[in-house]
């Protein structure tokens, strides 16, 4: 066996237990993340709530920062994303409808017109 | 012969230069890209701000059981102790007090001494329960069809990104939502008196707030009011006391007026008074009692 050989067959072994080091030995551990990562589901339930939420405190403005968390679509979309899968999943017509509420009321608002946050 | 001398240092090399390459294709070229994760790996102000999320929407729904099974998700040993802390540092904050009272009433009906709730968010005691027949049982998302299951499983091993120890899918059943109370009579004060203890260190106004049935209310909002001054503080951030207790601490030579926020009977000039005793003389409490008739 040539020294290339050897030399390339211990490049390969460094890089596997680089490998096996980082995915069995000390794998990556969720932490420290933020809303936009969670799984689709949780997702959802975020945005129910956050529907729930606006038919007590009645601000949109509040209501788009909180969705802002889920990503950087438009708070508008996140809520139709999450009615689509709220849908598919088989969440009861009544939150639904609390999302679809949402829905509606972020289709006429302006952030522009939105009063500073505290 | 000069080969030989070179050793078997040329296959350490090669093991460093795959270590290193194995390390800058993980950190550089295709780093990890955390999705499809859980909310109990969320960064602690996430946890907090999704808490407070949880504790609103409880005030909407006033489904106990949801809001549990939502801070499940959390992660935390002790939750109601969570919402109970997150409460006090937000009233510090100077948070909003609707969050700062939704945060109370979840700690409070967590911690088995249901606060329970009417749709106005306005919080009520030991009531019987009528159910709301307008309401239907929410449908748990575990009836998740095969197919969300799959695209579920699709996504999270998808090509287009890397993702490595992905949750299992584990859908999230949402309960059905529990039945609401109607408003109750307005709180009256019903007892104040200066109390001698000497181990509170301050001189505190006290208050406890009680139902008919004589059980202690949180997340009731209370005003304290001075010349140029007025502060707000709510029952059932001293669970250790009672649920229904709250205090606040007084300034000598300043005079006070306490209201429940709900409205109701003003208590006025409230100072500060000495007590005196073994040790000497200290300050007193006042210790206000307001029970709903």
């Amino acid at each position: 066996m040539s020294r290339w050989t050897k030399f390339l067959i211990a490049v390969i072994l460094g890089a596997a237990g680089a490998l096996f080091y980082g995915w069995v030995v000390n794998p990556v551990e969720y932490v420290d993340t933020a809303p936009d990562s969670l799984r689709f589901d949780y997702k959802t339930d975020y945005v129910l709530m956050v529907a729930e939420a606006y038919q007590v405190e009645n601000s949109l403005g509040l209501a788009a920062r909180r969705l802002a968390l889920l990503g950087s679509d438009p708070p508008l979309e996140t809520v139709t994303q999450a009615v689509n899968t709220a849908t598919q999943i088989g969440y009861d017509l009544a939150d639904l409808a609390l999302m679809r509420s949402l829905a509606e009321a972020l289709q006429t608002w302006n952030p522009n017109q939105e009063a500073p946050a505290p | 012969m000069r080969e030989e001398n070179r050793g078997p240092w040329y296959l350490l090399t090669g093991l460093v230069l795959g270590v290193a390459a194995g390390l800058v294709f993980a950190w550089v070229i295709s780093p990890v890209r955390y999705v499809d994760t859980a909310p109990t790996s969320l960064r602690d102000d996430f946890k907090s701000q999704y808490r407070a999320l949880i504790a609103v929407a409880y005030l909407y729904s006033g489904d106990l059981q949801r809001a549990r099974v939502r801070l499940n998700t959390l992660g935390q040993a002790n939750p109601a102790g969570e919402l109970a802390l997150q409460a006090q540092v937000a009233l510090a904050e100077g948070r909003p007090e609707s969050e700062v009272q939704a945060l109370t009433l979840l700690s409070a009906a967590l911690s088995g001494q249901a606060a329970q709730i009417d749709l106005t968010g306005t919080p009520q005691a030991n009531q019987t329960p009528q159910p709301s027949p307008n309401l239907t049982p929410t449908a748990l998302v575990v009836q998740a069809t095969t197919a969300v299951v799959e695209a579920a499983n699709a996504t999270s091993t998808s090509g287009a990104t890397r993702v490595r120890g992905t949750p299992t899918f584990t859908p999230t059943p949402l309960p059905s939502r529990t039945p609401t109370l109607t408003p109750g009579a307005d709180f009256v004060l019903q007892d104040q008196k200066l109390v001698c203890d000497l181990t509170s260190g301050e001189a505190l106004i006290q208050v406890e707030v009680l139902d008919a049935a004589r059980q202690p209310v949180p997340g009731i909002e209370i005003i304290v009011r001075w010349d140029g001054g007025e502060d707000h503080f709510f029952t059932g951030l001293h669970p250790q006391i009672s649920l229904g207790y709250a205090d606040f601490a007084m300034t000598p030579g300043v005079t006070y007026q306490v209201q429940l926020a709900s409205g109701g009977q003003t208590v006025p000039d409230l100072v500060v008074t000495e007590c005196e005793g073994d040790p000497g003389r200290y300050w007193g409490n006042w210790r206000l009692e307001f029970v709903q008739p």
